[in-house]
């Protein structure tokens, strides 16, 4: 009686937030990707089109295709980097010593710093007049000459991958420890007492009990590398050229710049379908691991 | 990759200690990540042709903070909007998913365990197609450049992670707690106030972190929503690049204010935020 009204009283105000925030939202940008809309022309929606957006996007868009491999380009190796790094950085600071307690800490910062943040201070630093880590690159990599890092579409892209991985890689370093912390300690102790290497402990012990984090890891990294945006925005601004502008970014430009919303909506569907696929699989491990 | 090494030495390290390498690659590893960090803030301190002529050693001085202060800048009027915008977010959402998280966590629904995931499944949407439509909706409304918008697209993101958050230490007491309190006689309302709250504190102050932490980074949403009056500190950044070219010494005072809160928060961030962003579903 009482109860259930208490039931639905207490999740009522955070569905209601939900539903204009988020279920609404979804809806909308569904319908507008169905309809011509130039926002800089008129300010309500205009003819139903269909799918041809989708159409267009798909079949007759260089610049969406050429987005996409943008994006495939920065995410594969922000993935792979960003797990590589972040499984070593675990096993040399799983330890509770004062150093790794303390060197975890400190790494921690970046990975709460805000996006927009990181990609103007890497902006600085790379920036060929007064960037610091511009002139100790110079100095480093004898082929660099005086090209400015980021005018240069293969540099400026490299720059991208990186900065996300420096962002990202603590982040995952911290969920490795906790994941070798609760592998079980026998297993290993058995090995060392066998006299195993401890690249063999690593490579055939350690690394195949991981199996599982990995996948939901390298999922997620995938997830995040889609949506990355803020550093695009703020550090390349898709330049040079079109050489970052991955999808997030031409959706914004498409439909912040030039107001084409029925178009840009179509384009924001066609990467969250590539989402959800994702998203269900994840929902699928987690649902499983969590009984 | 000798690095692997250190684990199994990790395990035992208290009693054996690390060699050295070891030692030299975690002081190598931990300065490369963080002195970026400490680069953006003495740049902040640095007189202004300090920072464009890469003095390592300088003199402090308050100047790029007090220019970052005053017209065009403004950075007190930013720092004020963000203040705003993250407790007004705080404020609702803590409440709010705190109330959702208990009723996940005891009562069955239709659907049943598939809802909060769901809400949390739409976080791996790319903010990007939400933005547009509330857009329009605030345009309509004249709400755009106004603090009250960041505020309601902030909850979008921070409802479901806290409500994830806050319900997976609801799951961990045992739900005689508050049956006790209530057959003494109190009822469910007051019981979830007065007993699980309390013991459920910690868990909703780790969501209150990662809340804070989100909500006063955000800049996507602020980037596309204000233009003037309800700018906040990260999109505030943006102004730093003039037309006579990047106003570095400014960008770095915001960066100061942005990072500040962080820095004084780090250890709780390490324990809280990190485990916020995908709360446990990791483990």
């Amino acid at each position: 009686m009482n109860e259930r009204y208490l039931k639905y009283g207490l999740l009522a105000p955070a569905l209601l937030i939900c539903a204009v925030t988020l279920f609404y939202p979804l809806v909308q940008s569904m319908m507008y990707s169905l309809h011509d809309w130039q926002m800089s022309r008129s300010t309500v929606m205009g003819a139903f089109v269909g799918v041809s957006n989708y159409v267009d996007l798909v079949l007759h868009d260089p610049d969406f295709m050429g987005s996409v491999w943008v994006t495939l380009i920065f995410t594969v190796p922000s993935v792979l980097l960003t797990m590589i790094i972040g499984l070593a950085l675990a096993v040399l600071l799983a330890g509770s010593g004062k150093l790794q307690v303390n060197a975890r800490m400190l790494l921690v910062i970046p990975f709460a710093m805000s996006p927009a943040l990181i990609g103007i201070s890497w902006r600085f630093m790379l920036s060929p007049e007064f960037g610091i880590v511009d002139i100790i690159l110079k100095h480093l990599v004898p082929g660099m000459g005086d090209t400015p890092i980021l005018s240069n579409a293969a540099w400026a892209m490299v720059a991208l991958i990186l900065v996300d991985v420096w962002h990202w890689t603590p982040y995952f370093m911290l969920t490795f420890i906790g994941a070798l912390a609760s592998l079980p300690q026998e297993t290993l102790d058995a090995a060392q007492v066998d006299g195993a290497g401890s690249g063999r402990i690593f490579f055939e012990i350690v690394l195949p009990q991981l199996k599982p984090v990995l996948a939901i890891a390298i999922l997620l990294k995938t997830i995040f590398s889609l949506k990355m945006l803020d550093q695009v925005v703020t550090m390349t601004a898709g330049g040079p050229g079109s050489a970052t502008e991955t999808l997030p970014y031409l959706v914004y430009t498409t439909a912040f710049r030039y107001y084409d919303i029925g178009y840009a909506s179509a384009m924001a569907w066609l990467l969250a379908i590539v989402m959800i696929v994702l998203a269900l699989i994840y929902s699928r491990f987690t649902m499983e691991r969590k009984p | 990759m000798k690095a692997r090494d250190a684990k199994q030495r990790g395990a035992g390290g208290a009693l054996g200690g690390r060699p050295r390498w070891q030692t030299v690659l975690i002081w190598v590893v931990t300065i490369i990540w963080f002195a970026p960090v400490v680069w953006i803030v003495a740049t902040a301190f640095k007189p202004r042709a300090d920072v464009f002529s890469l003095t390592v050693f300088f003199k402090p001085t308050l100047d790029s903070l007090l220019a970052a202060f005053s017209p065009p800048y403004l950075v007190g009027e930013r720092l004020w909007n963000s203040i705003v915008v993250t407790a007004g977010t705080l404020a609702i959402a803590l409440p709010v998913s705190t109330a959702a998280a208990y009723a996940f966590s005891r009562y069955r629904f239709p659907g049943g365990q598939a809802w909060p995931l769901i809400l949390l499944a739409t976080q791996f949407l790319p903010p990007v197609i939400i933005v547009i439509p509330l857009f329009v909706v605030f345009k309509n409304l004249d709400l755009l450049d106004t603090r009250l918008s960041l505020m309601i697209v902030n909850l979008s993101f921070i409802v479901p992670y806290a409500t994830w958050m806050i319900k997976g230490f609801f799951d961990a007491l045992p739900p005689d707690m508050e049956e006790a309190a209530m057959i003494d006689g109190a009822s469910r309302l007051r019981a979830i106030w007065e007993v699980v709250v309390p013991v459920a504190l910690p868990g909703i102050a780790a969501a209150a972190i990662f809340s804070f932490v989100v909500s006063w980074n955000e800049f996507f949403f602020a980037l596309v929503l204000t233009r003037d009056h309800a700018v906040t500190l990260p999109v505030a950044l943006m102004s730093a690049r003039t037309e006579q070219g990047d106003a570095w010494d400014i960008m770095a005072s915001m960066g100061l204010f942005i990072i500040a809160p962080m820095l004084l928060i780090s250890r709780f961030v390490q324990r809280y935020f990190v485990k916020g962003l995908v709360s446990g579903a990791v483990r």
